[in-house]
Parts: structure tokens; C-alpha cells; sequence
């Protein structure tokens, strides 16, 4: 069964139509872009499939030029698509999830690891299993306005009784949900990090570099002056001169649980095996402590990354340097824990001492009854 | 030890603020340490060191409205009076430091009398004003904050961010984990070990003429 037969004895017509019709031409794109959106920018285009549904055919060509593909062209995905035989010769599908399931393959051409990761996760498998919704990669990412802006922010878009779900458990979890990415938990093969990312109480957002303007990394460079990542005196540094004297409302960074690697946010995994015990975080030298960075969102909303040592965390001057950053066990004070032990003989060694002075004594007291 | 008499020194609500604080701060303390050095104890998981530190913190900040109720409207406030000439309360601070630093060891009698209104020598009444009326009630702003930080996240910034909140709420913990040490044993050096005890738990002190 063919859809694209109607289209053939029309399709001259339709490509006059678009060509008269066609909407401004994006200098940013190629000709050959804008030829594919002089028809695929209108409203109104649709196909329709095997069971009767029907998919609206326009792409949102500003959002595409956004995106990080735009260098690559409508082609670099969709290179079966001929002008002189499209759309005749379109192929055709059962459903609008049998075709999107068929598409979303191109990605594997250029992200490899991120494919196989995913065709691991527990989304392929439900996938697999016949779940009509669980998501292949453009269930996530979209397919024509892939920025690197974060992902996590579909997950809640499915997944909007997850909160409740983990309050049931897990406490604090919506302060859990704001500083722990998702996958830290539910990707627990992958390796942590802390992602000390910059946040400006002014915007109440995270401070972001302007395009054109580079700062972050050359002033990173230039406290770090070994280049062994950050110590604590250096951070101490960065955040002065990040908020120079009398900064009314001075930035500071605040510690997020991230992946080291953002490429096994696709190891997700069955929900049975999602971290759950407290302390694979709450302990002294826990596994996501181990490895720290400061970073500040690029232009594009990547984050620009610098390395810093562990360290720094449990410093006596972060109290000064991270007042906003906190996490029982694996952010804990060395100096503190001193004090405690200080206190403890203090506390037991007085007594005893007193005890044992007042027992040196006993004669002379009893001599003097 | 001849001729003594009993006076009521510790009214009922008192004995019972104490007996509850005292166990409380034990269980917080007990708590607070698994809570803090998951690596080095197994009392219990971390996640019941957490809601039993959080359920044994909000008894005691309502105990802790015993106390201060109690002494608010009734006018036993006047054992935390404090002396009004600060050199006669330096001079009693003074004597009793050089009481249990030195006359104790040689038999010296205690420097401090004790009557109904005036159960306190000049250090404990300065010392415990300090506890209850700034640390203790310090301790249980920042633990409510610490809490839920994102409820109160107003007032965590406020106060410096949560990690000012959180090395406050160590700091005095580390206080308090002395205290709870020193504390037991300043109360044995009555007239008799066990004396001051039985005062807390009966309500009366033995006093001599
Ligand atoms: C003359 C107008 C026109 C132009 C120009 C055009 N298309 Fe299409 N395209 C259509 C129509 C009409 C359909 C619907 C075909 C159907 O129903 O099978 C379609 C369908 C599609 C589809 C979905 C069906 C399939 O076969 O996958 C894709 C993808 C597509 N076009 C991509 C492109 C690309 C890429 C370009 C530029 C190289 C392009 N189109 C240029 C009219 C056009
Ligand atoms: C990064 C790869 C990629 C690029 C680049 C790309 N597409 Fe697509 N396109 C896809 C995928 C994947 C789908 C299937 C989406 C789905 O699940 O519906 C798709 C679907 C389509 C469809 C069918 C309607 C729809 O939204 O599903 C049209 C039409 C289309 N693309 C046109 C274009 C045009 C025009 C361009 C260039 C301006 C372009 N594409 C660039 C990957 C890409
Ligand atoms: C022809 C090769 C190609 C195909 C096919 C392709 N991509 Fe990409 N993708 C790229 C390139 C190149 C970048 C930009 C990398 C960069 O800027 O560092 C990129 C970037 C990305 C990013 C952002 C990465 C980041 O740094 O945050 C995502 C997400 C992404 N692609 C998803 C997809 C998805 C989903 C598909 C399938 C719909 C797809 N890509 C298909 C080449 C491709
Ligand atoms: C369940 C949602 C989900 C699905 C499905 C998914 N991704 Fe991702 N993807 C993410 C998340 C989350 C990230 C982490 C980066 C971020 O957005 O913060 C990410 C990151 C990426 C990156 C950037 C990696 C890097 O090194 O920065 C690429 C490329 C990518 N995905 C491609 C794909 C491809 C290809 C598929 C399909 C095989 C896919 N994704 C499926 C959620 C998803
Ligand atoms: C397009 C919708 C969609 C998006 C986006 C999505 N999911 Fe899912 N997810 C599903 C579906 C559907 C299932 C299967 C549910 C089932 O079988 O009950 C699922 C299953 C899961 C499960 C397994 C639950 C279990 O019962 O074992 C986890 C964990 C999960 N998703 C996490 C995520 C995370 C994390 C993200 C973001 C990175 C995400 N999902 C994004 C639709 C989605
Ligand atoms: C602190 C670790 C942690 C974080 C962070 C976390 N999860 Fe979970 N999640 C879990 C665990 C553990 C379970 C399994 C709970 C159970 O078995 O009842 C779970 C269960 C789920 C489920 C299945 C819920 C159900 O109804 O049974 C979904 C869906 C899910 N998480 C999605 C998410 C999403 C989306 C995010 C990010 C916004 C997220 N999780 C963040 C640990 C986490
Ligand atoms: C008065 C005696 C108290 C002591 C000795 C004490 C001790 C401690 C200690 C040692 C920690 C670990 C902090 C760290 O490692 O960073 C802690 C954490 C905490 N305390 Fe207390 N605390 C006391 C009272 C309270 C009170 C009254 C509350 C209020 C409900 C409270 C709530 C908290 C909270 C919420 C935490 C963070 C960990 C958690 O979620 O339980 N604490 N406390």
C-alpha cells in the first residue's frame, strides 16, 4: 500500500505552489534547505499513514537554524529524500511511531556511543517489549531543534508523577530533584561528578557567558596558575574576582550531581536498580565527590567546564567560597571533624582529671576534718 | 552532715524538660554522629539516623517551649535573674572558679548557698542563660532550616547560604557533645554524688542550715 500515489499527477502543481509561496529564504541555511522548507515551512502539509493517522510535515525553520545541526543541512538526515522524485517516492509506514522508530536510526550514523547506550536502556527495552510511548532519541531530543541545552527537562514532561513517586522514599526529594540530574541515579553503572555551576541571585538563574564575550575560561586559566584544577585558595580567588568589592548581590556556585560523561545519561536503567542508598553520596569520599569542576553556561547553554580539586569541598574557606554548595558526608569539614575530636577528650578528659586531682587530695581533705 | 532541710528547688515541669532534653540531646547526639560518620558507625542506616534525628529534633523544640513557658509565667524566672552589679557577679563567677579549681581538692564548702530562688551560683546562671536563650534555641533554627532547605530557602540565604547554616549547626553540636560530657559529672560534686540527681528527680535539694 502506497500513500504517496495521490501526490503523483499533483505533484508539479504543489511544487509551483510552493515556490510562489515560499516564505522569506534563511540566509544561514543552503539553497538546498530552504528549496526542502520552501514546502516544509508552510502550514497545512501532512501525510498520512497505513492506520489513518496523520503527521503535519512542517519544520520550524528558525528553530533549526538554532540548532546544533543546522550546520549539516536537511540532507545530512534525510538523504533518501530526491527533489526530483520527492515526494513520489516516499515510503510508506503503518503508524506515525512505526515511522518515527524508522527515522530516529539516522542519529546512530554520527552518535555511535550515545545509540548504544541507549539501545541498553530501559526505554529501548520497554520499547522492545511493544510500549507504544516510551521514547527513542527524538522522544527526548526532538528531531529538528537539537540544542545542547539540557534534556532532563522531557523526562518530567512523561514522567510527571515521578516527584510524588520519589517522595514516597526519599527525603527532601524535591530538593533532591533540583540538584541530582536523573540519571545520576537511574544511569548507576555511569561514573558522578559535582558540577559547581555558577548562579547569579540577580537573574535567580545560572549566569551564562554572553556570545562574544569569553570570560570564564581565560580567568579560570589564569587563577589556576599550576594548572592542577582549582585548590581551595585559588576557588577563593575565582569567586572574588567573579564578584569584585562590594558586588551587591555576588554570584556563587552551587553543586549539582552530574554525570562525568553526558553520553550515559542513555544508560538508564530499570527503576530496581536506581540508586537509592544514601550513602553512595552521604559519606566522606563518596564516589561522585571524587571529581569536581566549576563551570558557567556557554552561549549555546553548554557548559564551559574547569577542573578543581577535590579538596575544595570540605576547605574550612568554603564557608566563604561556597556558602551555597552543602551535601551531608561527601562535602565534610577536616577542621570540624578535629574540633569534634578536641571536644570529645576535652569533654571526657576534664572529668577524669578533675576526678583524679580530687583523689591525689583525699588525705589532705581528710586531715583536715 | 548534721541538720538538713529539703527545699523544692526544681518544680515539676522543670524535672520533666530536663529528663526529656537530657535523653533527647543523647539521641541527637548519638544521631547527629551516624548521621555525619556513615563511614565510621553502623548504629543504624543513615536514612534512620535522618528521621529519627529529624523526629527526636522537633520533640525537643517543643519541650524546649516547656522550659521556656514555665519560667515565662511564673516568676521562678527570678532564679535566672541576673545580678545586677556586675562586680559582685564577677566576684561570685570568681570564687566559684577557684572553688571547683582549687577548694574543692582542699575540703573548701561550696561558696554558693542555695535557696528556693536561688538554685544557681553566679557560673551556671550565666552559662545556662547563654545555652538556653542562644545556643540551644541556634541549634534548633538551623537543625528547622536544615530540615527542609527549600521551604525555608529564604531564610538559608539569609543566613549566609546552607553551609554557614550547616558548620553553625556542627559547631554548637561539637558545644554540646562536651557538655553533655562535663555537665553529669559538675553535677556530682554535691554534698553527695548522687545528691543533685535525686534533686532532679524528686524535685527536692538537701541543704544544711
Ligand atoms: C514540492 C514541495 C516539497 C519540497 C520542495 C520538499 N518536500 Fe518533502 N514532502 C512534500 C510532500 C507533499 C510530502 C508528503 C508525501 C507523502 O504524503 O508521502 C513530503 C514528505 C516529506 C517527508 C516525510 C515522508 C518521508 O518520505 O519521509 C520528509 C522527511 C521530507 N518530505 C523531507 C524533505 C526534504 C529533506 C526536502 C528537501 C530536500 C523536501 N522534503 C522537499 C513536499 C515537498
Ligand atoms: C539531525 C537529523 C535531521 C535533520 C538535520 C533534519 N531532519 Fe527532518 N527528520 C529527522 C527525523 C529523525 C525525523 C522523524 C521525526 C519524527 O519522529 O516524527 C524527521 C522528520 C522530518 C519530516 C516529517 C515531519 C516530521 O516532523 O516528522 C520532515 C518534513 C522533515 N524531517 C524535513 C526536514 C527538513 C526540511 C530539514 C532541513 C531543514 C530536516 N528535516 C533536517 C531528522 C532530521
Ligand atoms: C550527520 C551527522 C549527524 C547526525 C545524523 C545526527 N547528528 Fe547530532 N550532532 C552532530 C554534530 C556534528 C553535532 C554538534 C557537535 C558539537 O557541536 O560539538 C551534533 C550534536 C548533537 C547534540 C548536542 C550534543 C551536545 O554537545 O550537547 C545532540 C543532543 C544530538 N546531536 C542529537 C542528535 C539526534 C537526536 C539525532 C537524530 C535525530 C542526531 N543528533 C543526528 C551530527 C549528527
Ligand atoms: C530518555 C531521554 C533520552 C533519549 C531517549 C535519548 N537521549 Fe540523548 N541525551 C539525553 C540526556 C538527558 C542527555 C544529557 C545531556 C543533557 O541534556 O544534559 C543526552 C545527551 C545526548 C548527547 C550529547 C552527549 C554529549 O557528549 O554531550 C547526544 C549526542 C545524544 N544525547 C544523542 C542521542 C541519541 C543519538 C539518542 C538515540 C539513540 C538519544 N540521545 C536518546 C536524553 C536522551
Ligand atoms: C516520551 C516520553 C518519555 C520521556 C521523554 C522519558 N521517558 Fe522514561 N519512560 C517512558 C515510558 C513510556 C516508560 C515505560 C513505562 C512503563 O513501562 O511503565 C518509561 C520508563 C522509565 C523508567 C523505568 C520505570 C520503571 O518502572 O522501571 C525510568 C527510570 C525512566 N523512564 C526515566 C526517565 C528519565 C530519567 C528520562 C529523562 C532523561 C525519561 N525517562 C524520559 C517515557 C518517557
Ligand atoms: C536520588 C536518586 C534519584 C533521583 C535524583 C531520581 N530518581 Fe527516579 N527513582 C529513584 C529510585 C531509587 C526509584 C525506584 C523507587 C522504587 O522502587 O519505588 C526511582 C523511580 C523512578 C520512576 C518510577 C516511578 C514509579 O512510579 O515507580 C521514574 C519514572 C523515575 N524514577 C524518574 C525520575 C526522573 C524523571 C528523575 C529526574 C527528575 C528522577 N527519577 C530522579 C531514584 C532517583
Ligand atoms: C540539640 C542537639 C542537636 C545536635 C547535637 C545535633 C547534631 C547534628 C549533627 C552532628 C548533624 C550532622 C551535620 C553534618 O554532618 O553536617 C546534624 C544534622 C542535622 N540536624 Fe541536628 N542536632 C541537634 C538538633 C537538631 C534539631 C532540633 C533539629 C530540627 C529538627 C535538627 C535537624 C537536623 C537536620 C535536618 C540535619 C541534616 C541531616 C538531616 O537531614 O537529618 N537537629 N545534627
Amino acid at each position: 500500500m502506497t500513500n504517496s500515489a495521490p501526490w503523483v499527477g499533483s505533484a508539479a502543481v504543489l511544487l509551483a505552489a510552493a515556490l510562489m509561496f515560499a516564505g522569506p529564504a534563511s540566509a544561514a541555511l543552503t539553497d538546498g534547505d530552504n528549496a526542502c522548507l520552501g514546502c516544509h515551512g508552510q502550514e497545512g502539509l501532512q501525510k498520512t499513514f497505513g492506520k489513518g493517522e496523520s503527521l503535519p510535515l512542517r519544520v520550524d525553520g528558525a528553530a533549526f537554524e538554532g540548532s546544533v545541526h543546522a550546520p549539516l543541512g536537511c540532507a545530512a538526515c534525510h538523504s533518501d529524500v530526491e527533489l526530483k522524485t520527492h515526494p513520489a517516492a516516499g515510503k510508506s509506514f503503518d503508524s506515525v511511531r512505526a515511522y518515527s522508530v524508522a527515522k530516529a536510526a539516522v542519529c546512530e550514523q554520527c552518535h555511535e556511543d550515545a545509540f548504544k547506550q541507549h539501545e541498553g536502556s530501559v526505554h529501548a527495552k520497554r520499547m522492545r517489549e511493544g510500549s507504544a510511548l516510551a521514547p527513542t532519541c527524538t522522544g527526548c531530543h526532538g528531531a529538528h531543534a537539537v540544542t545542547p541545552k539540557t534534556a532532563y527537562q522531557t523526562c518530567v514532561g512523561c514522567h510527571s508523577a515521578a516527584l510524588a513517586a520519589h517522595q514516597q522514599w526519599l527525603p527532601n526529594a524535591a530538593l533532591h530533584h533540583e540538584v541530582v540530574s536523573c540519571a545520576a541515579c537511574h544511569a548507576p553503572a555511569a561514573l558522578r561528578m559535582v558540577d559547581l555551576r555558577l548562579h547569579d541571585p540577580a537573574t535567580k538563574t545560572w549566569a551564562a557567558e554572553k556570545a562574544g564575550e569569553p570570560w570564564f575560561e581565560k580567568l579560570a586559566r589564569s587563577v589556576d596558575a599550576n594548572g592542577n584544577g582549582l585548590d581551595a585558595r585559588e576557588l577563593l580567588d575565582l569567586v572574588k574576582r567573579i564578584n569584585p568589592a562590594g558586588s551587591a548581590a555576588p554570584k556563587a556556585f552551587r553543586g549539582r550531581i552530574e554525570l562525568r560523561s553526558n553520553v550515559e545519561a542513555h544508560r538508564l536503567s530499570d527503576k530496581a536498580a536506581a540508586i537509592r542508598a544514601c550513602d553512595v553520596c552521604h559519606r566522606e569520599g563518596a564516589e561522585p565527590f571524587r571529581n569536581v569542576v566549576v563551570s558557567v553556561a556557554g552561549p549555546d547553554g553548554r557548559p564551559l567546564r574547569h577542573a578543581a580539586q577535590q579538596e575544595i569541598l570540605g576547605a574550612a574557606s568554603a564557608v566563604v567560597s561556597l556558602p551555597e554548595f552543602y551535601a551531608i558526608g561527601g562535602t565534610r569539614s577536616p577542621l570540624l571533624d578535629v574540633l569534634f575530636v578536641v571536644a570529645l577528650l576535652g569533654g571526657a578528659g576534664f572529668p577524669l582529671g578533675h576526678m583524679a586531682v580530687r583523689w591525689l587530695f583525699r588525705k589532705y581533705r581528710a586531715s583536715r576534718e | 552532715m548534721t541538720d538538713m532541710q529539703r527545699i523544692y528547688v526544681h518544680p515539676l515541669p522543670v524535672r520533666i524538660w530536663h529528663w526529656a532534653n537530657a535523653l533527647g540531646f543523647i539521641a541527637l547526639i548519638l544521631t547527629g554522629v551516624q548521621i555525619r560518620y556513615v563511614d565510621l558507625i553502623g548504629l543504624m542506616s543513615f536514612r534512620a539516623a535522618v528521621s529519627l534525628h529529624n523526629w527526636v529534633g522537633w520533640v525537643l523544640v517543643g519541650n524546649f517551649f516547656i522550659w521556656l513557658g514555665f519560667y515565662l509565667f511564673t516568676d521562678k524566672i527570678r532564679v535566672y535573674h541576673p545580678e545586677l552589679s556586675p562586680v559582685k557577679h564577677f566576684r561570685d563567677s570568681f570564687r566559684q572558679l577557684q572553688y571547683y579549681g582549687y577548694g574543692i581538692f582542699k575540703g573548701d564548702p561550696n561558696p554558693h548557698h542555695l535557696s528556693a530562688y536561688h538554685k544557681f551560683n553566679a557560673l551556671q546562671s550565666m552559662a545556662y542563660q547563654i545555652i538556653m536563650l542562644l545556643l540551644v534555641p541556634l541549634q534548633f533554627v538551623t537543625g528547622v532550616l536544615l530540615w527542609d532547605l527549600k521551604r525555608f530557602s529564604g531564610a538559608v540565604e539569609f543566613f549566609g547560604g546552607v553551609r554557614v547554616v550547616d558548620t553553625v549547626h556542627v559547631l554548637l553540636f561539637i558545644f554540646f557533645t562536651a557538655f553533655i560530657l562535663v555537665h553529669p559529672y559538675l553535677a556530682s560534686l554535691g554534698h553527695t554524688p548522687s545528691a543533685h540527681f535525686k534533686a532532679m528527680i524528686t524535685g527536692y535539694e538537701e541543704v544544711d542550715e
